[in-house]
């Protein structure tokens, strides 16, 4: 992937440019939003970063004159700014995701993983398939090796995110955003919980597992390679 | 008083204006009295005059003129003080009764000044004259009574207007001066505040009027900035004592790895450590910023209609699975069916549940029921959540929502004590009472909530 980082602090933009890096990741700096603002126009990348407080022109500012200019490249803000209403805000100005330093790389990574393999224009599906698991979107129902799947609603929507991220990892935090609606993080072991009822109905009763744990990350769907 | 300060306080110049309106209205409603007066006195006059002209006009009868002479005489010597002019001529002009020198005027009604025809006295006269037979009669009426009535009545007039403005200005004054004490009193005691003792209060005269009602608001206002200055010195404190702590462990951590990595030892479960107590600051930070956040109030503009039962067992079906890994029973009860709708945010709720919810499933202990209920109990919404685990000794009950407070006992274990901090400032937020009770054994929370209205 090709990620350009708008960031101004030096050591945080030095830590993420080495870290993508070492993933095979292209990633390239600016630290002013003005600059940021040209070069995201004008050049072609996966995935954009942005922190939310730069010189020049501030990133939700810089967001907005993307979007106007109609540059549709996705967007991560990254910020100290972790207030209830500044997600709405970032979200508002056309962000597609919204993580709050102080973060860990594996967080940033999977985010940014989803955003930008993420197909511009999803085609109407009706059914996901990841190997021999089914989900039929229209009648709710899953099944493995033709085999049904008895699955609580929740599980069911714990599923389909999986699915729809087949072969990427995904955080527990974006689990618990985009599953439970959750914004905080819980004291108890919600995920966990229902990653292992959701794993003793889709993954033990057959020969192969699909549904991997990544270790202090987060969990990944897909198929034997 | 200084003048400068009178003329801008605003008793003072509500006492002047009242004051200003009354003399005014005084001033208009005795115009109109007078002028009223006046002109019923005018007609009572005229009347006279021509009821005289006639009287003696009448008496002449046969042509003979006599009669009218006579009666003409009569009352000249009935007016002594020349209140009444009369002039009775022959048509070639010899005076045939007169009390006056003779005099031309047009026939009906003239008006002539008393030193016309000789009277001294200033006075005017209402005339009326006419033919009698051959002769011209003239009758004439002064208007001393009616200048006479006009100067009694403007002399009490203005002697009522002297007392009416003082009267005005006096009690104004008066009532003026005492709002302004009690207004100063309220000025010096938020000058009081301003410099930094908050404890000053304004005095209250117990009368329950505005000013004491005011007072009071504001009274209430100086408690609570009071009680959130305190809280906010004592959080200052206690973040001051509470992350030194966990920043210490880091530290000892991260020495530990050192010194570790200097013997050439792996270092792996010190940097584990390091991460998890970096971890816990940072969660510890990030609460205290959302309590602040709730507690500014700002997120109210997002409020909507919410129905809680909806909120509640969305959270049945998130934690349900969670209680029985932990050997817990969870049950969700709804009581009625009336509306169970508020009015809030339902981000803000959901979170609030999910942490009473989980204090409940970590502290309860494996075996323990777990109940929430929903009801409705005249305006408002009820909820209750009510476990079987060891609860809360009761003189803790109120303690346990201050910021950073942790039971002894919990002190070791994973938390940042904002939990329930968190649950009062949403519950806050929501207008909702919060409050603890002994669920015997165990604890039962419960939040009372004024009930949406229903459109």
């Amino acid at each position: 992937m090709r990620i350009l980082l708008i960031e101004d602090d030096e050591r945080t933009a030095a830590y993420i440019v080495r870290g993508f890096g070492e993933n095979g990741h292209q990633c390239e700096m600016l630290a002013d939003g003005q600059d940021a603002l040209y070069q995201a126009t004008h050049e072609s990348y996966d995935v954009l970063i942005v922190d939310r407080m730069l010189p020049g022109l501030d990133g939700l500012a810089l967001v907005r004159a993307l979007r106007v200019a109609g540059t549709m490249t996705p967007v991560l803000f990254l910020t100290a700014m972790s207030g209830l209403e500044d997600r709405v805000e970032g979200l508002d100005a056309g962000g597609d995701d919204y993580l709050i330093k102080p973060f860990a790389f594996s967080e940033l990574l999977a985010r940014a993983n989803a955003l930008g393999r993420r197909p511009h224009v999803q085609a109407e599906v009706t059914k996901l398939r990841v190997h021999d698991l089914v989900l039929d979107l229209i009648r709710r129902r899953v099944e493995r090796k033709g085999q049904v799947i008895d699955l609580q609603p929740k599980e069911l929507k714990l599923l389909e995110f999986l699915m729809r991220n087949e072969s990427r990892v995904v955080t527990r935090t974006m689990l618990l955003e985009r599953v439970w609606g959750f914004n905080f993080d819980p004291k108890t072991s919600v995920v966990d919980t229902h990653i292992s009822r959701l794993r003793a109905k889709i993954d033990k009763p057959f020969d192969v597992p699909l549904l991997h744990t990544i270790r202090n990350t987060g969990y990944s769907l897909h198929a034997p390679s | 008083m200084h003048p400068h300060r009178l003329f801008r306080s605003t008793p003072f110049r509500l006492a002047i204006a009242f004051a200003l309106l009354f003399v005014c209205a005084f001033l208009l409603s005795g115009f109109v009295t007078f002028n009223l007066l006046k002109k019923e006195l005018d007609a009572r006059y005229y009347n006279q005059t021509k009821e005289l002209f006639q009287i003696i006009s009448q008496t002449y009868g046969d042509s003979d003129i006599q009669d009218v002479i006579d009666a003409t005489r009569t009352h000249i010597v009935a007016t002594t003080d020349k209140r009444n002019i009369f002039l009775l001529q022959a048509a070639d002009g010899k005076i045939l009764a007169a009390n006056i020198p003779a005099l031309s005027v047009p026939d009906g009604w003239s008006r002539r000044l008393g030193a016309d025809f000789g009277i001294r006295g200033g006075f005017a006269y209402r005339i009326y004259a006419g033919n009698v037979g051959p002769d011209r009669l003239i009758v004439g009426t002064n208007n001393q009574e009616t200048d006479e009535l006009q100067e009694i009545v403007v002399t009490s007039f203005g002697w009522a207007l002297l007392v009416v403005i003082s009267l005005a200005i006096g009690a104004g004054a008066l009532i003026a001066s005492r709002a302004q004490r009690r207004l100063d009193a309220v000025r010096d005691t938020m000058a009081r505040v301003s410099h930094g003792e908050l404890s000053a209060r304004i005095p209250l005269l117990g009368q329950g009027d505005d000013l004491d009602l005011m007072s009071r608001d504001i009274n209430i206002a100086l408690e609570r900035l009071s009680l959130a200055v305190e809280s906010m010195r004592q959080v200052s404190t206690d973040i001051a004592h509470d992350l030194k702590t966990p920043l210490n462990h880091l530290r000892m951590t991260l020495e530990d790895a050192v010194l570790k990595q200097a013997k050439g030892e792996a270092v792996g479960p010190e940097l584990d450590l390091a991460m998890a107590e970096a971890g816990q600051i940072d969660e510890t930070f990030e609460a205290l910023l959302r309590i602040a956040q709730i507690e500014s109030g700002a997120r109210k503009s997002r409020f909507s209609s919410v129905d809680l039962s909806d909120v509640l067992s969305s959270l049945r079906e998130v934690y349900g699975d969670v209680a029985e890994d932990a050997g817990q029973r969870f049950v969700f009860d709804t009581e009625g069916d009336e509306s169970r709708v508020v009015f809030g945010d339902r981000e803000l709720l959901t979170q609030m549940y999910a942490n009473l919810i989980e204090n409940s499933i970590r502290h309860a202990g494996a075996g323990a029921d777990i109940r929430l209920r929903l009801f409705v109990r005249g305006d408002s919404v009820h909820t209750s959540l009510e476990d079987s685990g060891p609860g809360i000794p009761k003189d803790e009950h109120t303690n346990v929502f201050r910021r950073l407070y942790r039971l002894e006992k919990s002190r070791t274990s994973a938390g940042t004590g904002l939990g329930l901090s968190l649950v009062k400032a949403i519950a806050d937020l929501h207008g909702a009472t919060i409050w603890l009770e002994d669920a015997a054994p165990g604890l039962r929370v419960v939040l009372a909530y004024p009930r949406a209205a229903s459109n």
